[in-house]
């Protein structure tokens, strides 16, 4: 580690990690909820769970996305970071906010939530994915801003490369765009238009370019090929995921209420965001290949690796599968947008998160890569992992597939919960395949605490 | 000044290269262009190079590619019926993964050929 204030990054890695397991517990008793559906009712009803599950991924993707920030500019902008303490400080407020706002879901009806935090005062409280207390809210954007400025002034009086540039670009956006969680117009269809302007933009936009820029720093560090190669393959990746993302926020817009050209629009732009996904593992692919040396980390290039190929696995294919309008028309709101859901998330911001800690964190604890022993555990965990996925996936698209033919498709339509007993065992086989995950989730934090030959920093 | 065999061995990595490209446009957006494509690439490349090599993997990939998913899909819907939800279950699942999975290869092939490599052995010399 060339710089003391990346150690940082450690902090925030081990909050995202905590924050993970929880996410990946609730989602774990939301599977088992599908298929029995009063499991821990009333303690944790349903919609109380899956707000849990969703809102602890945004957390703690957060949490990864600034940790690795924290790790990254100070190295790229060679310097130390502008302002350490307002980082650790930040985290704290971080955490406590969030770990408040969970337990707030958890311990009080949501209605009750919203009262004692004055939701009424600015409304922004009820909306999917959005549901934290304006306070929470609040919170987030001075958080945001602190970091902001925090790696800003770094990048600002240092050195500028393409990598903290798109990550400085990537967390601005994902800075701007949030405040459109504060609007929330009585109008329905507006308020589901903008809605969308956080999450897809989001997701389908600024995201892409943190990935990206997290994605080429690793992997300029495990493979040793010239940077002027890798910030090519960046600058056009993220002009592509910009393109083709931006007005692919059109494919959510299909069915809103708005006028029909959205259905022309979001069906051509978002055919063409696989593009972007697939040029990853192109780039990926390639950059290993030319590798000029062969990194101790074995794991981190493992991850690298499948971050590229899972996220056009998930977010390119998976969301091109359903993206059409005259397709999207059967199926959206079905099984299919869980399944894209799952992998997409999981192939491109779980995994290079993942990626990111497992390059780094061996450097902040004096190694440069985890030991022989801990390193298998980890690809242990990778694997099982990334396959319990597909098969999570593979099963959700399976009950998808079915769910709209006997509800949507066929000439004698069913009601939606006679659709949903006809597709329980599908259900049943995706909770299997989360057990699994939950289990290399397990791998992979006992690989922390694997002992063996340490391989030393030369 | 480059040698006569400097400049054949770029010859063929570029004919390589454009081999895979046309085994991997065949998987995914110009179906059918891009194996005609490729029988025109193979007739310019000479047995033993890694041009060769790398347009009769292009033809390996699609014809099995192919194979595994008209064939297989096929016989799912003429077993499953084509009016049975469950066919349909089973063929969309299949045959978006696998060809997902023959396109990841197909990309593979075409890295080891931008390197003049062969699929599983560095064949750069």
């Amino acid at each position: 580690m060339k710089y003391q204030s990346q150690s940082i990054a450690k902090l925030y890695f081990i909050a995202a990690i905590g924050l993970f397991v929880g996410q990946i517990l609730f989602g774990v008793i939301l599977g088992l909820q599908y298929v029995m559906g009063d499991f821990l009712f009333p303690e944790i009803p349903f919609n109380v769970a899956r707000m849990v599950h969703t809102n602890l991924l945004i957390v703690w993707l957060l949490f990864g996305f600034m940790g690795s920030a924290y790790y990254l500019v100070p190295e790229e902008a060679e310097r130390e970071l502008y302002a350490p303490w307002l980082a650790k400080l930040m985290f704290w407020i971080f955490l406590v906010a969030g770990a408040l706002t969970i337990l707030g879901y958890l311990l009080v009806p949501y209605a009750t939530l919203a009262e004692i935090t004055m939701n009424d005062l600015l409304p922004t409280m009820g909306r999917e994915f959005l549901e934290q207390p304006t306070i929470t809210k609040i919170g987030i954007v001075i958080v945001a801003l602190s970091f902001l400025f925090n790696i800003g002034m770094t990048i600002l009086s240092g050195r500028k490369t393409v990598i903290n540039l798109v990550m400085l670009t990537g967390m601005t956006g994902l800075a701007v765009f949030f405040l459109f969680s504060f609007y929330n117009p009585d109008n329905l269809v507006l308020d589901k238009y903008f809605w969308w302007f956080v999450v897809h933009l989001w997701v389908e936009g600024v995201w892409e370019l943190i990935m990206a820029s997290i994605l080429a720093y690793v992997l300029i560090k495990i493979t040793g090929v010239d940077r002027e190669v890798i910030e090519k393959w960046l600058y056009i990746i993220i002009a592509m995921a910009l393109i083709t993302g931006l007005i692919g926020t059109g494919h959510h817009f299909f069915w809103i209420g708005t006028p029909g050209y959205w259905q022309w629009l979001g069906s051509v732009f978002s055919a063409l965001e696989p593009i972007p996904f697939f040029m990853m593992t192109l780039f990926a692919f390639n950059v290993v290949n030319k590798r000029r040396r062969d990194h101790p980390n074995k794991a981190a290039t493992l991850w690298a690796l499948g971050t590229a190929v899972m996220a056009f696995l998930g977010a390119g294919v998976w969301g091109f599968l359903h993206t059409l309008a005259p397709v999207n028309y059967y199926t959206h709101g079905t099984q299919i947008t869980a399944a894209h859901g799952h992998m997409a998330f999981y192939g491109a911001y779980v995994m290079v998160v993942l990626t990111m800690i497992s390059y780094s964190m061996p450097i902040m604890r004096g190694q440069k890569a985890g030991n022989d022993r801990a390193q298998i555990v980890e690809m242990w965990s990778f694997w099982l992992m990334t396959v319990s996925m597909v098969f999570i996936t593979l099963f959700l698209t399976g009950a998808g597939i079915l769910q709209v033919y006997l509800q949507r498709y066929s000439e004698d339509p069913m009601t939606f919960m006679v659709t949903q007993d006809k597709i329980e065992v599908f259900y049943w086989m995706r909770e299997v395949a989360g057990l699994v995950f939950l289990a290399g989730l397990g791998a992979y934090i006992t690989s922390f605490f694997v002992k063996g030959e340490e391989v030393k920093i030369a | 000044m480059k040698s006569d065999k400097t400049t054949d061995k770029e010859l063929q990595i570029q004919l390589a290269s454009n081999a895979a490209l046309a085994s991997l446009i065949n998987l995914t957006i110009l179906p059918i262009i891009g194996f005609i494509a490729l029988i025109w690439i193979y007739r310019k490349t000479q047995a033993g190079t890694i041009a060769r090599y790398h347009a009769v993997l292009g033809f390996k990939i699609n014809i099995v590619a192919a194979a595994v998913l008209f064939l297989v899909s096929a016989l799912m819907i003429l077993f499953g019926g084509f009016n049975s939800p469950w066919t349909w279950v089973y063929v969309i699942t299949y045959f978006t993964l696998v060809h997902t999975l023959f396109i990841v290869l197909a990309v593979w092939a075409l890295v080891r050929a931008w390197s003049g490599d062969t699929l599983l052995n560095s064949n750069s010399s």
